[in-house]
């Protein structure tokens, strides 16, 4: 452990002790100025923005330097960023966005609707990997003022600010025009020494090491930032990174990157904070099934297991507690659309009987037919989780193996030659159930492609569903549509939801304002301050 | 001697080329796309997945790829690395100084320090200083760097908390100058001793053989039979003779520091090749791989050039032609 003298320890538990007393009085104060919060990264960033990969650290660094037209906020609602505000026509074809007027780039010059026209129309549609999932919806997009922009979309799309206001989804964040004009954005020097309109500006990248950002002192939002820097270590060994955050050198760990078997110890140390906050992403913990092995095919045989399967058991000892048990394929916290009516209870002696009834009877050995569970190398919940399964599935008699792979091999395995029986995998479900549910599910996602459906799934009726809801944009029909599709998943079980991730990141207690949004783990730390 | 050097660097060209064949085929027979973790923790389409797999040419053929490389390497290109998409020289150019750095340090720690504790245990064959010391160095010899490496943290690092834990700089207080040496240097501490065990240990129980055998020998008796001082027998009579073995082994010494340079750099997060290298099996960013290995298997192939040179000099009876 770390060892601060006698007298720092009680100067800062004093400290503490009135922050607490002072409470609303002390958040009233404007935060000071100053600081640096130094923040890991679980690997090397494959750019500084975020217009070429869905990579968590280069989005981590990305949304500091540049801005979105929105963002969204803890109930999922899209709020201002570049646009200050904006209006959607009543046939819901119509986004007209009016951007602040004082916005600039980290070399000077103003930040236009041209700009945006240019991110959108020859950068993000043509080389975001996302781009497919709802580009194809949008007529036009187009600068009609210096400061104003419309969006005409084909057809209604209900979740159409909240993937503007994603990042993580959509890689919305505004590029200068003059910077990328003419040149190729994939190989663009300025994706490694990025300029963008955002809170810090970007000052350098030691390779393998880490990446600085000092505050632009310029910023078009008034008083912010309240840091003088921020710096970005890359640090890929979670223990030595967890040693790291322990002695001090580094001050935040996101929440993928947060051992859920050290939280409760972190939650009683004081120099620690831990931000229970912040992910629009919905995230669960899923079990795939392969529908085309020749026993999982059969939809009894599926509904078995999850009877077998004790996901309490998963979450107490294979998440140390933390978490939910998933109840749907739509998290809890997209709370419009979700909803926990089509669980299975843990029965293994129901189990028992739909296994004997889809006719496969235990033989002399008490077997009834084998199977392999998958899972990648670096999560090791899931490897706790694949072990529990293992377990569970034997008592029922079915006998599983567990494999595990580094995480190329996985995917290849799961996504490109479709050869697992049961995988281990994490699917986000938000900020909206249209851009994080369909695509896994959908007839025609069965694609050669990671995180689609590699499971082989198809349901016609729920295709049909699926293909309706998001020309609802009446938020209570629309939900009913998810309650039908919802039912159609748990009951038909491409996947097995498992648990739901708990969003945990652990912050230095020094520090405030570290995670104010939903997407906590890459956002903008333009309010974070130290106190 | 220069002839000599051209002549045995001219010999490598066909070793390397055999490397750079192996080592491609090897790296495409992994199973993994680099294609999909290029893209990303999120969904895509297939035809993205194509249409990026068509642009970095991994459609082409195995072979067709491998013609390409060839006909690039020949003009000393190491190509684009698919992950970063900058060019795989640049990358290995900026991570190689960190890694001499640790590794030339770690190995002339070693070899000093292995040579001379060889020296002096070999005087006392036997004794309890000599028993200890050897016990010390086999424990050294068969212990696995990644978990020496987490146990000097735990130690040095979090308890004791005189070094930091990791990297190569104060990220909190940068400095310039004198203090950013002394700042490099204190994040050094830790991954040299972690990097130098195995081999000062390799170094000292084979010098101090080597010792024991020489200062048995009628030179040595007759030097101390003169009056010789004991220092001088030792050091410059005895050594002189019985390092030229030590100095083979440091050279393959180099060889091992590289491929142990992955874990020591991983565990401490030291921003050299190493790590690069680590990062690049992990994204199957086949050019660099490729790059690294071909840039790891020119320093070897070097590294034995100057071993023989240094060879050269330490013993007189050999001569070069």
């Amino acid at each position: 452990m770390f060892h601060p003298s006698r007298r720092a320890v009680l100067a800062g538990t004093s400290a503490l002790a009135l922050g607490a007393l002072a409470g609303p009085r002390a958040r009233a104060q404007a935060p000071r100025r100053g600081g640096s919060l130094i923040l890991a990264l679980e690997g090397e960033p494959t750019s500084l923005t975020s217009h070429l990969a869905t990579d968590t650290p280069a989005m981590m660094v990305a949304n500091n330097i540049f801005n979105a037209l929105v963002l969204l906020d803890e109930k999922l609602q899209p709020i201002p960023d570049l646009a200050q505000r904006w209006t959607v026509s009543p046939d819901g074809l119509t986004y007209t966005f009016e951007l602040v007027q004082n916005a600039t780039w980290h070399d000077g010059k103003p930040v236009t609707a041209a700009d945006v026209e240019y991110t959108f129309n020859e950068i993000l549609s043509k080389v975001h990997p996302r781009a497919g999932s709802w580009w194809p919806n949008v007529a036009s997009a187009r600068a009609t003022g210096t400061h104003t922009f419309v969006f005409t979309l084909k057809a209604p799309f209900a979740p159409f600010l909240t993937m503007l206001g994603s990042v993580l989804s959509s890689g919305a964040t505004i590029l200068p025009k003059h910077i990328y004009e003419g040149t190729d954005p994939r190989t663009n020097p300025a994706n490694a020494r990025p300029i963008g309109s955002g809170a810090f500006r970007f000052q350098r990248w030691q390779r393998g090491s880490h990446i600085e950002l000092v505050r632009n002192e310029r910023y078009w939002k008034p008083n912010r930032p309240y840091l003088d820097r921020l710096v970005l270590q890359v640090l890929p060994d979670p223990a030595a990174r967890l040693l790291a955050f322990e002695r001090g050198e580094v001050d935040f760990l996101h929440w993928y990157i947060v051992p859920y078997d050290r939280v409760g110890q972190m939650r009683r140390d004081p120099r620690f904070q831990l931000l229970e906050k912040g992910d629009a992403a919905a995230t669960n913990g899923l079990m795939l099934y392969n529908h085309r092995h020749q026993h999982l095919r059969d939809v009894r045989v599926r509904q078995a297991i999850a009877h077998a399967i004790n996901r309490q058991t998963i979450r107490d000892r294979a998440l140390f507690g933390e978490g939910k048990v998933a109840q749907s394929h739509i998290g809890s916290n997209v709370a419009a659309y979700f909803t926990p009516d089509f669980d299975y209870a843990f029965d293994p002696a129901k189990a028992n009987a739909m296994l004997d009834e889809a006719g496969l009877r235990r033989g002399s050995d008490g077997r009834r037919f084998a199977v392999r569970i998958f899972w990648a190398s670096g999560r090791d919940y899931e490897g706790r989780g694949a072990e529990i399964i293992r377990d569970n599935l034997r008592d029922v008699g079915v006998e599983a193996t567990v494999q595990v792979f580094d995480r190329p091999s996985f995917i290849d395995r799961v996504f490109r030659q479709w050869d697992f029986d049961l995988a281990m995998q994490l699917f986000t479900t938000g900020p909206d159930p249209t851009i994080s549910v369909t695509p896994r599910y959908h007839t025609r996602q069965i694609q050669r492609a990671p995180f689609v459906n590699g499971m082989g799934y198809s349901n016609p009726e729920t295709d049909r569903l699926f293909d309706a809801e998001y020309r609802e944009t009446d938020v209570p029909k629309r939900a009913a549509v998810w309650r039908d599709i919802q039912r159609n998943l748990m009951r038909d079980l491409p996947a097995l939801p498992l648990f739901e991730l708990p969003p945990i990141h652990a912050a230095s207690a020094k520090f405030g304002d570290v995670v104010t949004g939903p997407q906590g783990y890459i956002q903008s730390r333009e309010d974070a301050y130290q106190r | 001697m220069l002839f000599y050097v051209a002549r045995r660097l001219a010999q490598a060209v066909p070793l390397v080329f055999v490397i750079i064949l192996i080592n491609f085929f090897l790296i495409h027979a992994a199973p993994g796309d680099p294609v999909f973790v290029l893209l990303g923790s999120m969904d895509t389409t297939p035809e993205f997945v194509e249409r990026v797999r068509r642009e970095f040419g991994l459609d082409q053929p195995l072979w067709v790829q491998f013609a390409t490389y060839l006909g690039k390497i020949l003009s000393l290109d190491l190509g684009y690395s698919l992950r970063f998409q900058e060019p795989v020289l640049g990358l290995i150019l900026d991570r190689l100084p960190a890694t001499l750095l640790l590794m030339g340090t770690a190995l002339t720690v070693s070899s000093v320090v292995g040579i001379l504790l060889g020296a002096i245990a070999a005087r006392r064959p036997y004794s309890v200083t000599d028993h200890a010391s050897t016990i010390v160095a086999l424990a050294g010899y068969s212990m696995p760097v990644f978990w020496l490496g987490q146990i000097m943290l735990i130690v040095f690092a979090l308890h004791l908390a005189w070094f930091p834990t990791q990297g190569m700089y104060s990220l909190r207080a940068p400095s310039e100058g004198w203090g950013r040496v002394m700042d490099i240097a204190r994040h050094m501490v830790l991954p040299v001793i972690t990097y130098s065990v195995y081999h000062l240990a390799l170094v000292y129980r084979l010098t101090r053989v080597k010792m024991q055998e020489t200062l048995a020998l009628d030179f040595i008796t007759t030097a101390r039979a003169k009056g010789v001082p004991e220092g001088r027998v030792v050091f410059v009579h005895a050594l002189r003779n019985a390092v030229l073995p030590v100095v083979t082994v440091i050279g393959l010494n180099f060889g091992f520091m590289l491929a142990g340079s992955v874990l020591t750099e991983t565990v401490f997060a030291w921003p050299g090749m190493g790590r690069l290298l680590f990062d690049a099996i992990g994204a199957r960013d086949y050019p660099v791989l490729m790059g690294l290995f071909t840039v790891l298997s020119l320093m070897v192939i070097i590294a034995n050039v100057i071993t023989d040179v240094i060879y050269a000099m330490v013993d007189p009876r050999v001569i070069y032609r």
